[in-house]
């Protein structure tokens, strides 16, 4: 278990250099008419070579590299932002909570969902309600959740003529206000993501109930409902915890286009609004950061498994 | 990793006769099995005929603007009615399947690619190759994948010959862990061993006896991916960052920037929401009964 732990840590400094290096060549790879676009559409600098000059796209790569890391690990020093002029992280720390909240509400919304049609679906195989989850699942998969998040904005206005709220409240503010504001895009992508953990909540849970220690729950003469709520869905549930943790990367990343369609605050839309106004000292740091974070969270994910379930066992 | 070797094993035993040719014999399965696949199959084919045939069915020109027929909901004239500069919808819906389906396939066949070189080599020659080449893929697939491709489109300038590109190597490279997968397991069977007993050189094997074990494999990737890869290209181009106008895309159709628009004529954002979903729908059911079809190891779900 130790030797593991560590060996698991131990594995995630390859990994998170890596993860720096993506980012850096990313940033390199910009052709000349961007930094064109960037000195004369926005001022960013006076010249192309005070531009270059200021990104230190100047000097050696290897010392662009080292001091970029440098500065980062020893000061936590991610650069300014060419729009704002103000620290990066600020900026990042300060819409966080935005994002973390509204990921944290559609996973809920999405795991709520999914999982009670999972049990229904498996707990009733092959009956109408089975498949009618089931084709629920695919067409939530289908739905393209921007799709169904512009519809959501429009069709509503012309209808009923309610419009979502465009003026962000923080929860810390005014947290019923705040709930009312996130409701809306949480439930719209919760739902889209619905479908990949109904189906495996359904898989994983017509897995447990064919083996013998829900047969031996059977046989004791218990109620249904006691079966498959305290027997049999507390070992289902450990692969649609891996999938959430897996699937991270793709809230976060999602959240960008819910944030920008519903103007949200978030570190979505401050990506968006960065790329928009070719702030790439922006892009490169939030991309780092959460890149970062995902790596930190999938480690944190595997650490705890191996904690809590005996039977996960690594060489 | 012992109960997918066994599965290999069976799944190659099976394969090994030749007696039925079996990508004749898979889309029999489907249709005979699989009524749900057989609808993807055939929403599949009606867009491919679509794209294919979109200069001889459309009944307009992609960019023919008429100002006098603006906003036009649905007549005799435009079956789905127009935009804000008097286009078609059912045209551009028709064009746009086009470019959904170019920059799929192309996305996919490079990704294919990508990942079998990148899967294959990195089970094949193991130890430190593979540990670092995974390390690679962990730190790529750290990023959520829409943040990376939009920065990496913003930077190389929208285009159709850039989303392909950039989405093939994301696909590749996401998806060389299955292969590589696949690929461990069959590296340890005996007829690799007694290959390379013979006296086969590294190419050999890998290309003469690993990489037709892992086709099908690749065909169930492709075919289970191409409907994440129609999404992405759509989400990209909603966003401004995938291919640019004047060229019409389904995601370009539903666009951030034309949300205006919408208020005033709905049917600009639920056609394209439709056309789109059906898209996913299809490619996402042909995929399914094609990975139950020929692969029954990841059967489930």
């Amino acid at each position: 278990m130790k030797r593991y732990a560590l060996r698991r840590v131990a594995l995630t400094v390859p990994t998170l250099f890596f993860v720096s290096v993506i980012v850096f060549v990313m940033m390199r790879m910009m052709p000349g008419d961007v930094a064109m676009r960037m000195v004369e559409g926005h001022a960013y600098a006076p010249t192309l070579e005070a531009l270059r000059k200021d990104l230190g796209l100047d000097r050696p790569m290897y010392v662009q590299y080292v001091d970029w890391i440098g500065g980062i690990v020893t000061r936590g020093d991610f650069g300014r932002s060419y729009w704002t002029r103000q620290p990066i992280i600020e900026e990042f720390l300060h819409r966080f909570p935005v994002t973390l909240e509204l990921a944290l509400l559609t996973i809920l919304v999405s795991v709520v969902i999914g999982v009670t049609v999972g049990i229904v679906a498996a707990a009733r195989q092959d009956t109408v309600a089975d498949y009618t989850g089931r084709v629920l699942a695919i067409l939530a998969l289908s739905v393209p959740y921007f799709g169904l998040a512009v519809l959501v904005v429009v069709l509503p206005s012309i209808w009923f003529r309610w419009t979502p709220v465009w003026t962000y409240v923080p929860f810390t503010t005014d947290p019923l206000e705040n709930l009312k504001i996130m409701a809306v895009p949480a439930l719209v992508f919760g739902v889209t993501r619905a479908g990949p953990i109904m189906r495996i909540m359904r898989s994983a849970l017509l897995d447990v109930l064919r083996q013998e220690y829900i047969r031996t729950a059977w046989s004791k003469g218990l109620s249904e409902r006691r079966v498959i709520l305290r027997h049999a869905l507390k070992n289902a549930l450990i692969p649609v915890i891996s999938l959430v943790g897996l699937q991270m990367p793709l809230y976060i990343g999602g959240s960008v286009i819910i944030e920008a369609i519903f103007r949200l605050p978030g570190v979505g839309l401050f990506f968006f609004e960065a790329l928009g106004k070719l702030d790439y000292p922006v892009v490169q740091s939030v991309n780092l950061i959460i890149a970062a974070m995902v790596v930190g969270l999938n480690l944190m994910i595997d650490l705890s498994y191996a904690f809590l379930d005996p039977r996960i066992r690594y060489q | 990793m012992a109960t997918t070797a066994v599965g290999i094993a069976s799944r190659v035993e099976m394969a090994a006769p030749p007696a039925r040719r079996w990508y004749i014999d898979v889309w029999v399965q489907m249709v005979l099995r699989k009524p749900l696949g057989t609808l993807g199959a055939v929403i599949v084919l009606v867009m491919l005929t679509a794209a294919v045939l979109a200069d001889v069915i459309a009944p307009y020109a992609y960019a023919e603007t008429s100002l006098t027929e603006r906003f036009v909901a649905m007549n005799a004239r435009h079956w789905l009615g127009t935009d804000q500069l008097g286009r078609d919808l059912l045209t551009r819906l028709i064009y746009g399947a086009r470019i959904s389906l170019y920059v799929g396939f192309g996305a996919v066949a490079v990704g294919s690619v990508l990942a079998t070189l990148l899967g294959v080599l990195s089970a094949y020659f193991g130890g430190r190759v593979d540990l670092w080449t995974q390390r690679g893929v962990d730190a790529w697939m750290a990023f959520p994948p829409l943040l990376l491709l939009m920065s990496i489109m913003s930077l190389l300038g929208p285009s159709a010959w850039n989303i392909t590109l950039v989405l093939g190597a994301a696909f590749g490279i996401q998806n060389s862990r299955i292969i590589r997968a696949v690929a461990l397991s069959i590296k340890e069977l005996t007829y690799v061993e007694s290959a390379r007993a013979l006296g086969s050189g590294h190419a050999r094997i890998a290309v003469g006896h690993i990489l037709p074990n892992v086709l099908p494999t690749i065909i169930v990737v492709a075919t289970t991916g191409l409907s994440t890869v129609i999404l992405t290209e759509a989400s990209l181009s909603f966003l401004g960052l995938g291919v640019p106008p004047p060229y019409p895309t389904w995601g370009g159709m539903l666009s951030l920037a034309g949300l205006d628009h919408m208020y005033q004529a709905p049917w600009l954002a639920i056609w394209p929401a439709v056309a789109l979903s059906l898209a996913v729908f299809g490619f996402n059911m042909l995929g399914d009964a094609l990975r139950d079809l020929l692969d029954p190891r990841l059967k489930g779900g």
